[in-house]
């Protein structure tokens, strides 16, 4: 058996692979580039070059291309010992074309085009673009050089998986800091230095506490190890997916909070999530400076709502055990009292949701939900349970159904076979065939659902999303496809996969738990 | 028994009906004298039996008469509707009363006007024509695709392991997700929509077939002709696809009012075509369903895809029931 779900977990791993792969080609491949700009405020603003530069670092932080601009290949230059900070200052100037570069740009430009074109570079020189009648460069109208390489498809899957779990460690950070470390402390300063807390903090580390514990589930947090989706451009900018799907919304929640310094003020900072941002300390407002001692000052916030991810998986789960507590039940009894009333019933009802569009029962139960006087939107600053309601209502329906449907069609095939006619002969009670034989039989593959629909509850449903107004996981895939987020996008798609490949699997154990004739080791195909 | 003899004429019967000799036939003895049997015949006779069948095809035939017959003979586009009228503020979103009384009593405002003052009725018989040739055309194609797929999938081993291994990753991507990429790189038109459907629509249905085939694949009686020497397309064709009609005539059923359904998702996510299909109807109307007084405009389009889905399901539903041989007794 060990052996049988190894090999299983690597061959669904190849095609997680392979999906991404596919994915991947189809976002990056066939879709213009230029289509993630289309939310972006800052590169309607941007003219001229500038524009064009902005293009080149957007795609390169987004794994399109590899972007070198002229500059940094001179400090590159400069680190090395090269040249020196003087040679540096004037070889940086650019003249307006190429023909008007000082003598020692020209030298380093030649040798900058020469190495880069070796490497398969494109080289590119944007002159510069001067207001009619004056010396001066219009906006954005500066001249620019650099070199960019397009990183095929699959380098960049290379470099998204290699980058998917990264491990924080001390020499995260690459300025000179004073005392790199890991400190463990019994007493969490976050917490004013006398509440007994246990943490590890870091210094030269990305994030500044590595583990630590608070008052939310499941109490003891880490930051050591962190999953990376990949960064949203549209969406969140600049965060990542599973950030965004698993970070707390809504609005602030404020309680007092001690920073490093010793200040002591009502705020909703999570100090717990702090990172490192250089030269943040120096260059920050004085906020920043009253409250911090150090460059760990990027923290986010706690705030009163759940996470996305926490809300679609509330209402998928309550739904998933509301469905399954009624629809067995219900199924039983239709196929106990086949072809009597509430078999008919029972039927009416399946077809009406197996047939009718999903939206159309959707809008239907809201407006009569409305008329009842239940709340028809998702309020994440005044929550009630009732707002619950009918979202869990909309998105129990349809796997009632479908669960109805098949536990009697299993439950009937059962009734018909041999081994019940043989049953009844041996003269065992109507009650004993029904509940030792037929019902053990029949639910084998009603179980084989269990884990894909508890797993499934994390990934969100659509339309009750839309119609109901939750802020869940359902709609991000959706929204992203609609602005272009393609770092969502693969994001999504993985954790889609991986969650689905994952509860074929638990699907399959728990088949043959239930069931000891079922053996995936001797299985002939 | 007695030894009492009748006598014929007493009885005063005509010459026909009285037995008569005829010679041996040897040709006539080699037919057999059984009601001629035809599948289909049993089939439709099955199917006819139920009377709620013979409503549903009344409904049907008058549903499909009206979103193909109506926009045709009223010559219905909306892109050249003469009614529509941005800025007349009073042919907007009449209630059907409100229309009638403004435009006189005809089929065409029974359901009153729409946002930009079109009549509801045409638009919705428009977009229902486009919205059922697209689920008919989708249907086709993936049941054959799916069906000529799916047995091979199901006869070949060596296929069988390759096929599972796409299905695995075909049946993880996003349909969403295809879906909005095809559309982005080809257009929002009915055959780039019809070719996002298709692309990968026909696996689960090869799928399905495969695993019918399958379980038949084995009996007794596929091992018994193999032994004869049957060829294999024969085995399909004779043996294992007279087995499968009421299968694949089931999953027909429902996979053509999935496709109905499929599109108003779509357009509702905001992913839909760009023609003024039933889907693209609802979605326009969305915001007509908050404003009291409006509602109409929203809950037509929905009604009717409703209704077309709900008697197409039950029509195919039990049509495969009776294209089972066993119901036919």
């Amino acid at each position: 058996m060990t052996k049988y779900l190894i090999n299983r977990i690597l061959r669904s791993l190849v095609s997680v692979v392979i999906v991404l792969i596919v994915v991947m080609i189809m976002i990056y491949s066939a879709l213009d580039r230029n289509l993630i700009f289309a939310q972006d405020a800052q590169y309607s603003k941007l003219q001229l070059n500038s524009k064009k530069v902005y293009c080149m670092q957007q795609w390169e932080k987004y794994g399109y291309v590899d972007y070198i601009p002229f500059a940094d290949y001179l400090k590159g230059l400069l680190r090395e010992g090269e040249i020196d900070q003087d040679t540096y200052n004037g070889a940086v100037k650019l003249g307006k074309t190429a023909d008007r570069d000082s003598e020692l740009t020209q030298k380093y430009a030649d040798q900058f085009r020469k190495e880069m074109e070796a490497d398969g570079y494109q080289i590119v020189r944007l002159d510069g673009i001067t207001k009619i009648n004056s010396s001066k460069y219009k906006e954005g109208g500066d001249p620019r050089f650099y070199a960019y390489k397009d990183i095929p498809v699959f380098q960049r899957l290379g470099n998204y998986l290699g980058g998917l779990i990264t491990v924080d460690n001390i020499h995260y950070v690459e300025e000179d800091i004073a005392d790199r470390g890991l400190t463990f402390t019994w007493y969490d300063p976050a917490y004013g230095g006398e509440k007994f807390s246990p943490a590890i903090m870091g210094n030269g580390t990305f994030n500044k506490y590595l583990l630590y514990c608070d008052d939310q589930f499941p109490y003891i947090h880490q930051n050591l190890v962190k999953l990376n989706l990949g960064l949203s451009f549209s969406i969140r900018q600049g965060v990542d997916v599973f950030t965004t799907m698993t970070e707390t919304q809504g609005s602030y929640s404020y309680s007092l909070v001690s920073y490093p310094s010793g200040t002591v003020t009502e705020s909703a900072d999570n100090l717990h999530s702090a990172t490192y941002a250089a030269g943040s300390f120096e260059n920050g407002t004085p906020v920043i400076k009253n409250n911090f001692v150090d460059d760990y000052t990027n923290v986010s916030t706690y705030r009163n709502g759940m996470s996305r991810m926490g809300y679609s998986f509330v209402l998928g789960i309550i739904a998933t055990i509301l469905s399954y507590l009624l629809a067995v039940p219900l199924g039983i009894l239709m196929s106990l009292n086949k072809e009597k009333l509430i078999d008919k019933l029972g039927t009416i009802y399946i077809v009406f949701i197996s047939a009718v569009p999903s939206l159309a029962y959707i809008f239907m139960f809201k407006s009569l939900g409305g008329k009842a006087g239940l709340p028809t939107t998702f309020d994440m600053e005044n929550p009630t349970w009732l707002m619950y309601v009918l979202p869990i209502i909309s998105l129990a329906l349809p796997s009632i159904a479908s669960l109805m449907k098949w536990l009697r069609r299993y439950m009937i095939d059962q009734m018909n076979s041999d081994y019940v006619k043989f049953a009844r002969s041996g003269g065992l009670s109507e009650r004993e065939i029904f509940s030792k034989h037929i019902l053990k039989n029949a639910i084998i593959p009603i179980v084989h659902g269990i884990p894909g629909s508890v797993l499934g509850a994390l990934t969100g449903a659509i339309i009750t999303e839309r119609v109901y107004v939750v802020p869940g996981v359902g709609n991000m895939l959706t929204k992203a496809i609609g602005v272009y987020d393609n770092g969502v996008i693969v994001g999504m798609v993985l954790f889609y996969a991986v969650l689905t490949v994952v509860s074929i699997i638990l699907g399959d154990v728990l088949m043959s738990m239930m069931d000891p004739r079922i053996s995936f080791t001797s299985k002939a195909g | 028994m007695s030894e009492k003899r009748i006598d014929l004429s007493e009885l005063n019967l005509s010459e026909d009906e009285l037995f008569s000799r005829i010679n041996h036939d040897e040709l006539e003895s080699e037919k057999i004298t059984a009601p001629r049997y035809s599948y289909w015949n049993s089939v439709f006779r099955v199917f006819f039996r139920q009377k709620i069948n013979i409503i549903m095809l009344a409904i049907l035939a008058l549903l499909l008469a009206f979103t193909y017959i109506y926009p045709a003979v009223t010559n219905y586009n909306p892109d050249v509707d003469p009614f529509i009228n941005i800025m007349d503020s009073s042919a907007k979103h009449l209630s059907p009363q409100a229309a009638i009384a403004k435009f006189g009593s005809s089929l065409k405002w029974v359901l009153g006007t729409g946002g930009s003052g079109q009549s509801t009725f045409d638009a919705i018989w428009f977009g229902s024509s486009i919205s059922v040739s697209m689920a008919l055309v989708c249907a086709a194609i993936n049941m054959v695709v799916g069906v000529v797929v799916g047995a091979i999938w199901g006869f070949s081993k060596k296929f069988d392991i390759f096929m599972t291994e796409v299905y695995n990753i075909i049946a993880n991507i996003p349909y969403v997700l295809l879906i909005s990429v095809i559309v982005l790189i080809m257009s929002a038109s009915f055959w780039s929509m019809v070719f996002a459907l298709t692309i990968t629509g026909w696996i689960a249905i090869a799928y399905f077939i495969r695993t019918q085939v399958i379980i038949i694949r084995d009996r007794e009686y596929n091992l018994a002709s193999r032994c004869l020497g049957t060829p294999i397309t024969r085995i399909a064709t004779k043996n294992i696809l007279p087995f499968m009609t009421s299968v694949i005539v089931t999953l027909a059923a429902t996979e053509i009012p999935s496709y109905i359904s499929y599109e108003v998702f779509l357009s509702y996510i905001g992913m839909g075509l760009s023609d003024m299909s039933l889907g693209k109807l609802i979605e326009a109307s969305q915001n007509a369903m908050q404003t009291p007084g409006w509602e109409i405009e929203f809950w037509a389009p929905v009604a009717v895809a409703s209704i077309i889905t709900v008697v197409l399901y039950v029509v195919g539903q039990n049509l495969g029931d009776a294209s089972d041989p066993r119901t036919h007794m």
